[in-house]
């Protein structure tokens, strides 16, 4: 494989589209007759509906229809199997099936009129009466639904253990830390609300535009709930405006616009108001991290201990895996216990947000690692490098091309570390107080089912086919490259399609997996296209590769197939389709993941951030004004779009460290920050200038490619440098995000 | 911002229609999948299920008569006094480009140009723009040839989703025709009502920088008229 475009920082293929508002997010889909949804939500968080008065909505000017428990069709509850390439459910119920209430924001009723505007005004008049009940919001409130899940969605252990972590707690010998992380309730917004089209072909064919991180899930699901196989429901989502989690589950809304669709016999289309997203999509649970550390003087730790305490919903189970994704990978100690809890409140079902687990996980064990180094009066960086990981923790197994200490030597470098001065408060600019914080950040190389379809045509163009998704990742325009590359074909003449459910099978975009999955898949389906050449080649008299074993025949160059032992002997595509008649071939290809035995590796990717933080003491505000990142993720396919991968997941990180935080009302349940404008996500005045780069090797045992997907280890490990820079800046250790400036008022 | 910052902007209705005739008036179409390679793309995604063009929507007896101009060209509707301004862009005329994240004047996705300033389209009722000249980002490049701002994005990568993408477009074309953009913090501080959740801010700065020094074809024609 001649390498020509992976590793290029080609523009987005879709680049255009997106910048003269040329494409078409799901919303945007409007079909003839179109007719509009608008939602009713819960008040309160927990009881039953006892009353529903309809009756002024549907007399309002153009309603169609008003659905609620009494009269929405039932539909079969979906069991996806997301193991072999079914959908997600993290509400594991059919909306409108009951008249119980476990949450606030939950969809009592949906209105269709022939407007939005009529609508949304039709469902201000449906008035619901509650047997309301006190609802249950936090871990005190919650205990007696306390549990210890063995396991979390993915069939991960969730509760570790090696060593003896009490007896080096206990060792006076050794110097300790023990501190409890907190984080609040955060909210993904995109800034796509999520929304469904949804219309039906006669009684049985159903298609669904839907913002979804995953066309295939939604097929599945919505196919289930209404009786039907996969091939009647169609799915089609060709751009995501942002995910970042909270669209890949199936969530009540899709379910609930072919709903109205059927009902109404007409098309029916349902966005979410900014303010349903805060219930209705998902969110990442509040987290409660007890950590501690023993370490012998000389920075090596002894002992981990990371309790973590999370919530759920009463709609179905998730964990956030902060414990077992970050303590259970990250350093070298011979003893390690990490427990996830779980409880269950009357607050929306959460959801896989941007690094799950890892997120929070690296936020709570980066710091206590930053207290340890205060404690040792040893440097940061020198602290990991003393509990660098070459195993894996719990597998004993290598670590496939890790390149961590060359991202930390790079870093450093790059942010001039070597200048940083050691106490709190010692580092000035002007008034500002200045601080210098690290941290660590790692995620999995996750790998999951693919297959994927290439179509070389006569005249040189190539088509290229895998039901993924572009969340704004550059999905289109890497697989494009890779498409390109393995293909041998100009990047101009090859069209990759995403983003329906026609496709050929693709899994959700999560997990930071597109790219080594369907990008391997890409690469088996070109093999495949070009065995097909070979051939037609090899059995035409007229090639120059007549005759010649299959096996010695291989890409030579763009376009050109030769022989490896005799170079001189070549064939073009376009001459073997010419002579043998045919207008085009097609190679296909189907990815599993894992072989029978387990690889003798443990693939991981892992990386460093290097932030620096102003604060004015008077007014103490913090501002980012420099960030150095850098990342071992493999084979960079395209080094632009990478960055801004990182780049997005750092100022993600901001976000969390200094402004995000969803707040219930306690007495109600509701989102009190329920809005853009309560719910703080950086603006661009926030945003620092964001230095990232890549360092280490192709992974070639993960993938022939030899990437690693990076999508969410950018945002890992953000929120504690930026923290740990604000102790060095202050020598106030907050410890519940986000960090405002009222923690830091003495 | 206060309305004095706006006092050198207002152009005159004239400067601006004569811009408008410059620009054309092909641009009221939604460039739909422009891309050649997208062609494909369009037909998997839209085959047998949608029209490009919308059915008439129905505004009731209390609807109002409002003319405006949009991208050049006049359009003169029947709306629900209820419609924003957004609403009958995306909703109306099938011009889809102008997004919506907020609807409450929160993040910006759905900022467009109205008589040469930046406002949030969704805070402004349809029916309050008669006589209004509105420019959305389907009205920026000409023809096949992109506005500098729009080619500054592309270079450097100054968005993912692409969901803030058209509001952030048309907010740096009047931040750098209000001459907002004299360092990167002034930048920031004036690009901070459009909200970008992927995070591309720093893409978003260095587009601008490399935008301001470029001819700006429509507005800066039309502002430059102002005395
Ligand atoms: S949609 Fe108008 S500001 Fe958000
Ligand atoms: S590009 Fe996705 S929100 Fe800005």
């Amino acid at each position: 494989m001649t390498n020509t475009l992976v590793g290029k920082p080609v523009d987005r293929v879709d680049g255009r589209l997106k910048v003269t508002g040329g494409a078409r997010y799901s919303a945007e889909f409007n079909a003839a007759g179109l007719l509009h949804a608008a939602l009713v939500l819960s008040t309160v968080s927990k009881g039953k509906i006892t009353a529903i008065d309809t009756a002024a909505a549907e007399a309002a000017p153009g309603v169609r229809s008003v659905l609620t428990h009494r009269n929405a069709p039932k539909l079969k509850e979906p069991k996806p199997d997301f193991a072999n390439g079914g959908g997600i459910r993290n509400e594991e119920r059919i909306p409108l099936s009951d008249d119980k209430i476990g949450y606030g924001g939950q969809y009592v009723a949906l209105v269709v009129a022939d407007t939005f505007e009529r609508a949304a005004h039709a469902a201000s008049l449906v008035r619901v009466s509650y047997a309301a009940e006190p609802p249950e919001l936090n871990k005190e409130q919650a205990s007696a639904t306390k549990r210890k899940p063995k396991e979390n969605d993915q069939g991960e252990k969730t509760q570790l253990k090696k060593g003896d972590v009490a007896a080096a707690l206990a060792d006076a010998s050794l110097v300790k830390i023990e501190a409890t992380y907190e984080t609040p309730t955060e909210t993904h917004n995109p800034m796509e609300p999520s929304a469904t089209v949804a219309m039906w072909e006669g009684e049985d064919r159903l298609v669904v535009f839907d913002a979804t991180q995953y066309v295939k899930g939604t097929q599945d699901v919505v196919a289930q709930a209404f009786g039907l196989q996969r091939a009647q429901v169609r799915v089609i989502c060709p751009f995501v405006g942002g995910g970042f989690g909270c669209k890949g589950a199936v969530w009540p809304h899709t379910i609930l616009a072919a709903m109205a669709a059927k009902v109404v016999k007409a098309p029916v289309k349902l966005s979410l108001s900014r303010h349903a997203m805060f219930s209705g999509t998902g969110h990442r649970t509040p987290t409660t991290q007890k950590v501690a550390l023993a370490a012998s003087r000389d920075g090596k730790l002894h002992a981990i201990r990371h309790h973590v305490e999370t919530l759920m919903s009463p709609f179905g189970e998730f964990v956030e895996t902060c414990g077992a994704r970050s303590t259970g990978v990250m350093y070298a100690s011979p003893a390690i216990e990490v427990e996830e809890t779980l409880y269950e409140v009357n607050v929306a079902p959460p959801t896989f947000m941007r690094a799950p687990g890892e997120c929070p996980g690296t936020y709570a064990l980066e710091c206590a690692l930053d207290e340890l180094s205060y404690a040792l009066k040893m440097d940061p960086v020198a602290l990991r490098l003393a509990n660098h990981a070459d195993n894996h923790p719990f597998k004993n197994k290598p670590f496939s091309a890790k390149h961590l200490k060359e991202a930390y030597a790079l870093g450093a470098e790059k942010f001039g570390w070597s200048r940083r001065k050691p106490e709190p408060r010692a580092m000035r600019d002007g008034p500002l107080l200045v601080g210098w914080g690290m941290a660590t950040a790692t995620y999995p190389g996750y790998k999951m089912n693919a297959e994927a379809k290439a179509r070389l045509n006569a005249d040189g163009t190539a088509r290229v086919q895998c039901a993924t998704h572009d969340l704004g990742t550059g999905a289109y325009t890497i697989f494009t490259q890779i498409s390109a590359q393995t293909l041998g074909v100009p990047l101009e003449k090859v069209t990759f399609e995403l983003g329906s459910s026609d496709l050929p099978f693709g899994p959700v975009a999560g997990g930071s997996n597109s790219t080594a999955t369907v990008g391997s898949a890409i690469y088996d389906a070109a093999q495949d296209l070009h065995n097909q050449l070979i051939a037609l080649a090899v059995l035409d008299p007229q090639s120059p590769l007549r005759g010649l074993n299959p096996g010695d025949v291989a890409l030579a160059a763009p376009g050109q197939l030769g022989s490896k032992s005799q170079p001189a002997k070549t064939d073009s595509f376009a001459e073997i389709l010419r002579r043998a008649g045919k207008e085009f071939v097609e190679g296909e290809a189907r990815m599993k993941p894992e072989s029978k035995e387990a690889p003798p590796f443990e693939f991981q990717s892992f990386g460093a951030h290097f932030v620096e933080v102003k604060i004015d003491p008077a007014v103490p505000r913090v501002q980012v004004s420099r960030v150095v990142s850098v990342m071992n993720c493999g084979q960079i396919i395209n080094p632009k779009t990478a960055r801004s991968q990182v780049l997005g997941g750092v100022i993600m990180g901001i976000g969390m460290a200094l402004e995000e935080e969803t707040v219930y009302d306690p007495p109600t349940g509701l989102p009190v920050t329920r809005n853009l404008a309560d719910y703080h996500v950086p603006v661009n005045a926030d945003a620092p200038s964001v230095e990232a780069y890549f360092v280490g090797e192709p992974d070639y045992h993960f993938n022939p490619l030899g990437a690693r997907g990076l999508g969410e280890i950018g945002i890992t490990g953000a929120a504690a440098a930026v923290a740990n820079a604000v102790f060095h800046a202050t020598g106030q250790r907050v410890r519940d995000l986000p960090i405002t400036p009222d923690k830091l008022l003495i | 911002m206060t309305d004095s910052d706006f006092q050198s902007l207002p152009p005159t209705r004239r400067d601006f229609l004569r811009q408008l005739a410059a620009a054309g008036a092909a641009v009221t179409l939604a460039p739909y999948f422009l891309a050649p390679s997208f062609a494909e793309a369009r037909e998997t995604a839209a085959a047998g299920a949608m029209e490009t063009a919308l059915s008439p929507v129905p505004a009731g007896p209390e609807a109002v008569d409002v003319t405006l101009t949009i991208n050049g060209a006049k359009q003169t509707l029947k709306l629900d006094p209820r419609v924003s301004l957004l609403d009958a862009l995306r909703e109306r005329l099938n011009l889809t480009g102008s997004k919506k994240g907020c609807d409450h004047g929160q993040c910006g996705a759905c900022t467009v140009l109205v008589n040469g300033r930046r406002i949030n389209s969704c805070l402004s009722l349809a029916v309050t723009h008669e006589g209004d000249e509105v420019i959305t980002i389907e009205g920026l490049a000409q023809g096949n040839e992109l506005h500098p701002v729009q080619s500054a994005f592309i270079k450097h990568d100054g968005f993912q989703c692409g969901y803030c993408t058209p509001g952030q477009i048309c907010s740096a074309v009047a931040c750098i025709a209000e001459g907002h953009t004299k360092h990167d913090d002034e930048i920031r501080e004036w690009m901070s009502g459009n909200l970008c959740r992927c995070g591309a801010y720093p893409n978003i700065v260095a587009a601008i920088n490399e935008a301001k020094g470029q001819p700006q074809p429509a507005l800066k024609r039309q502002l430059s008229s102002v005395s």
